[in-house]
C-alpha cells in the first residue's frame, strides 16, 4: 500500500514542490492550507507522515502540532517541519512538542526525501513499461 | 545573545541569503550589484512580507520584472513559464519572499531581536512606490540574475 503523505501549507508552490518530490515513489500525497484543515485531514486520512509548515493563517504549525500530540489517535503520526524559520530558539520550542525532524526553506527535494525516508518507508515506483 | 542589530549587518546578511534562496530552490545564479542604478521594471510583481518585535520592526520587499517572475515561477515549480498563470506566480513570489524573510527572522532572533513574520502579500502594477513611514531606514539591494535584475527593499526601523 502507498505511504500517506500530508502536506500542511498555506503556500500552494510548497505543496506542489512537496508532491512533485515524492512522485517517483510509491506515495500519496494529501494536502491542506492551514493548521485547522490539516488536523481534519490527519483525523479522516491517518497519514503516515507529515510535513508541516510553521506560520500559516487561521491556525499554525505550531499549534496543529500541539494539538496532533495531545490526540491519542494521532500523537504517533511522525511531523517533519518545513519551515524557512530556523532561529535556536524556535527550532528548540518545536523539538519540545516532539517533532521527528526539521528541515530549513531554501531546501532541495532531496533534503526532503531523505528525511521522509527516515520517518516512512520509501520505494520507487516500477518504471513505466515502454508503449507497444 | 543579545546584541545591537546594524542595518549594514541586515543587508549583508540578505545579500548572502537571497543568493542562496534562487540557487537552492531555483538553481538561478544570482550575484549581488551596484543599488546606485535602481533597475526600472515596465511592469513588476512585489512580493511583501513584514516583521515585527520588541526591538526591531520593518519589511522585506522583493521586486521582480513580471517576465522575469514568471520564469522564477517556472523554475521554482518545473513547469514551463507560459503554462503559469498569475495566481501560480503571486504565489512562487510570495513564497520565495516569505523565504527570504524567514531566514532574516532567524538571523534576528539568534542575535537577540526576537520578532515574528507575517504571512506574504503581493502587490502588481507599473508605477508604484512603497514610501518608508517616518523614522524607518530604508535600503535598496540589488542582484543580477539570468539577465535580469532583482531589487529587494528592505524598510527597517531599530528600537
Amino acid at each position: 500500500m502507498a505511504t500517506k503523505i500530508l502536506s500542511v501549507d498555506d503556500s500552494r508552490t510548497i505543496r506542489l514542490i512537496v508532491g512533485k518530490a515524492f512522485r517517483p515513489y510509491d506515495a500519496t500525497v494529501i494536502e491542506a492550507s492551514n493548521g485547522e484543515e490539516g488536523l481534519a485531514v490527519a483525523a479522516r486520512e491517518k497519514p503516515d507522515l507529515i510535513i508541516l509548515d510553521v506560520t500559516m493563517p487561521v491556525m499554525d504549525g505550531v499549534t496543529m502540532l500541539t494539538k496532533l500530540k495531545e490526540d491519542p489517535a494521532l500523537k504517533a503520526i511522525p511531523v517533519i517541519m518545513l519551515t524557512a524559520e530556523s532561529g535556536r530558539e524556535n527550532v528548540l520550542q518545536i523539538a519540545r512538542l516532539g517533532v521527528r525532524d526539521y528541515l530549513v526553506k531554501p531546501f532541495k527535494e532531496d533534503q526532503l526525501i531523505e528525511k521522509a525516508g527516515r520517518c516512512v518507508t520509501l520505494e520507487k515506483r516500477p518504471a513505466a513499461a515502454p508503449a507497444a | 545573545m543579545s546584541q545591537t542589530i546594524q542595518v549594514p549587518s541586515i543587508c549583508e546578511f540578505m545579500n548572502r541569503h537571497l543568493v542562496d534562496v534562487f540557487e537552492t530552490m531555483l538553481s538561478m545564479k544570482s550575484v549581488p550589484a551596484s543599488s546606485e542604478n535602481l533597475p526600472q521594471f515596465e511592469d513588476k510583481v512585489t512580493g511583501s512580507v513584514a516583521f515585527a518585535g520588541d526591538r526591531i520592526n520593518g519589511a522585506v520587499y522583493l521586486h521582480l520584472g513580471t517576465a522575469f517572475a514568471g520564469q522564477v515561477a517556472g523554475a521554482m515549480l518545473g513547469l514551463p513559464a507560459e503554462e503559469l498563470g498569475e495566481p501560480e506566480v503571486n504565489d512562487v513570489v510570495g513564497e520565495v519572499t516569505n523565504m527570504l524573510t524567514g531566514g532574516l527572522k532567524s538571523w534576528l532572533c539568534d542575535s537577540g531581536a526576537e520578532c515574528a513574520v507575517s504571512t506574504p502579500a503581493i502587490i502588481r502594477g507599473s508605477s508604484f512606490m512603497i514610501e518608508p513611514v517616518p523614522d524607518v531606514d530604508r535600503e535598496w539591494l540589488v542582484f543580477d540574475c539570468c539577465e535580469n535584475r532583482i531589487a529587494v527593499e528592505i524598510h527597517v526601523k531599530v528600537s
